[in-house]
């Protein structure tokens, strides 16, 4: 589905030019689950933004689908993430003034699909995470777990392929960063790619496969039992 | 959820700051349009007095300043009443008719009033079969003249002549003409009887609305105003009414010459002091249009900018979440546009009301709504915000999304 191919990523800061992420050769299927781990500066999230069609890189090329990304124009990359790609922030990034029903329709309206069809789908999201009863609720009158939860909706909600996270329960208490994981796991199940970056190896150990980063590099490709197990036991 | 009610409801979410970063361009607009009506409104009022009186002279004291052709004999200084036989006996080709007036403020039962002395043009005549045989009788015409005599007696019998013609042929001592004002706030009726300084006079006529200070005068007879004032024979002013405008441009300098000790001025020299102020604030116009461009615009690109700043994370998450950058560039444009719009029409407004409130203050005219520059106004403050919020806007689309996460 996806494919990194010699890709090179340089920052160049007061003159000196750093690597921040170097990879190969990386392919991500359709349906895996990937986790990204690493230190701080390791290139996790410069990993996710290239993926996501959002940080050109240096050199190599960044394929979906066997479509290049970065050779396509700046609106065809997002007209791209918008029919196939699905993101899930660390701190929800849900616009302020809009209710959480309308932050879930945001995806479809950039897709135009009609009113009505983005109302339906997204109150059904919402109301799948739990949300019935805040729908006209702005995030600000949603608790950290309810944000996330209309964040994860708002990703779902155009039906990604492929989703990207950006350390999904990083600022989550325990019952809601399971509920996310559930969520993640569910679309996982339901045949959705998956990269996720993460500090959490409890996180990371529900991936079926595991990256570790170190200074830019992929220096492990793990393919874990325990997620499979995970997997086949969900 | 479109692109339309997104802005919608940004800009609902901050309502003060919608109204700080319109406030230049509505201001702007605001003054412009009260300027604009005021001084077309005064333009036409020039315009329809020069039409009016093209042709008219006034023979003034020396030292009088004015303004307004209509209040020229309300300057308080007199002339001799004489110079009217002066002129009589000095036989000027294109003289229509001589109205000499004088001014005494009086009450009128409880009402205070401006008494205004005229000469009706009978007695004009019967001065000068006694000072002369040649005037009147035949009077010397101009050659260029094209427009019909008017101071022939049947246009001049009713009191309403006093408004169409400037003159009347009959006024017995005794009897009074009430401006429109006058007769609607007394009631009173033709043929009644009124007491005005202390004397019993009939009432001959009731003038319909001019629009001038003529509206709210009480009209006598020459000598009785005289008699009543006790300064003997004067007046405040001699009007001249002359065949047609080109020889009103041949009497000035003859009647120039005739009275040294006067002021000869012609309407289109009485309106001039108001087409200054005219142009004054026509000019006054442009440099609220230059402010409005300038102010506003640098407003608002400024808070255009500083809301791209602060909406950076909300940019970054539109642009991962699939915004295109023209949808991006559309956001804030479409913002502006709002804002424009919505300044520009409340602006106008706020400058119409003004203008129709303080135009007859600022400048004696009473102003109506001008829709072409209403909308022309309106169109300028979009304008404006468009091309103010262009830059900011533009700069927004080109945001890098993941520099847009680290940054904030």
């Amino acid at each position: 589905m996806m494919r990194l191919e010699n890709v090179l990523k340089q920052y160049s800061r007061r003159g000196h030019t750093v690597d921040a992420f170097r990879c190969d050769a990386l392919t991500i299927g359709d349906g895996e689950y990937i986790a990204i781990v690493g230190p701080s500066g390791s290139g996790k999230s410069t990993c996710l933004s290239l993926l996501g069609g959002m940080l050109s890189p240096t050199q190599g090329r960044v394929c979906l689908n066997d479509i290049s990304i970065y050779d396509q124009t700046v609106p065809v990359r997002s007209a791209l993430r918008s029919q196939w790609m699905g993101f899930v922030f660390q701190t929800f990034n849900l616009v302020p003034y809009l209710s959480a029903l309308q932050n879930v329709q945001v995806p479809l309206a950039l897709l135009k699909r009609p009113a009505a069809e983005q109302v339906d789908r997204a109150t059904a999201l919402l109301e799948r995470f739990g949300l019935a009863d805040r729908l006209h609720h702005r995030p600000a009158e949603l608790s950290v777990g309810q944000q996330q939860r209309v964040a994860l909706a708002r990703t779902l909600v155009n039906d990604p392929r492929i989703i990207l996270a950006d350390e999904p329960t990083g600022n989550l208490d325990p019952e809601s960063r399971e509920l996310v994981l559930s969520a993640l796991d569910s679309a996982h199940r339901e045949g959705r790619s998956i990269v996720m970056v993460t500090h959490d190896p409890l996180v990371a150990s529900r991936a079926t496969r595991r990256l570790t980063l170190r200074e830019g590099r992929v220096i492990d490709a793990d393919v874990s039992a325990a997620p499979i197990k995970h997997r086949q036991s969900a | 959820m479109t692109l339309k009610s997104i802005i919608w409801h940004e800009l609902r979410s901050r309502p003060a700051s919608v109204i700080c970063n319109s406030l230049a361009i509505l201001l702007g607009v605001a003054a412009l349009v009260a300027i604009r009506h005021v001084t077309v409104h005064s333009e036409q009022e020039i315009s329809q007095q020069l039409a009016d009186l093209g042709a008219n002279i006034l023979i003034l004291p020396k030292d009088t300043t004015l303004q307004d052709y209509y209040a020229a004999d309300q300057n308080g200084a007199t002339l001799p009443e004489e110079y009217v036989a002066e002129i009589y006996l000095a036989g000027l080709t294109g003289v229509e008719q001589i109205s000499p007036r004088l001014n005494i403020e009086a009450d009128l039962g409880d009402l205070a009033v401006t008494l205004t002395g005229i000469l009706p043009q009978s007695d004009l005549k019967a001065q000068s079969a006694w000072q002369t045989t040649m005037l009147f009788s035949a009077p010397k015409e101009h050659e260029g003249c094209q427009q019909a005599h008017i101071n022939d007696s049947a246009d001049l019998v009713a009191p309403e002549s006093l408004v169409l013609n400037r003159a009347i042929q009959n006024l017995d001592p005794h009897e009074l003409i009430l401006g429109a004002d006058i007769a609607e706030r007394t009631s009173y009726a033709v043929g009644d009887k009124a007491v005005i300084a202390g004397e019993e006079f009939t009432i001959l006529g009731l003038l319909p609305p001019t629009g001038t200070v003529d509206d709210s005068r009480v009209f006598a007879h020459l000598h009785t105003v005289q008699e009543l004032a006790g300064n003997g024979p004067v007046c405040n002013a001699i009007e001249v009414i002359g065949c047609c405008e080109d020889a009103a441009g041949d009497l000035v300098p003859a009647l120039r010459d005739l009275l040294p000790e006067a002021k000869v001025v012609t309407i289109a020299q009485i309106v001039n002091t108001q087409v200054g102020v005219n142009q004054l604030m026509a000019n006054t116009s442009w440099f609220i249009l230059g402010v409005l461009i300038v102010v506003g615009g640098l407003s608002l690109a400024t808070a255009i900018a500083a809301n791209v700043r602060e909406r950076r994370r909300e940019i970054g998450t539109l642009m991962a979440l699939g915004a295109t950058p023209r949808f991006v560039q559309s956001l804030f444009l479409g913002k502006a546009i709002v804002l424009g719009l919505c300044a520009g029409t409340v602006g106008c407004m706020i400058g119409i009301v003004t203008a129709i409130v303080a135009g007859p203050a600022w400048a004696g005219v009473t102003v109506s709504v001008l829709p072409a520059t209403a909308g022309l106004s309106i169109l300028i403050a979009t304008l404006v915000a468009i091309a103010s919020a262009w830059w900011p806007s533009r700069q927004a689309a080109r945001l890098d999304p993941c520099t847009c996460f680290q940054e904030v």
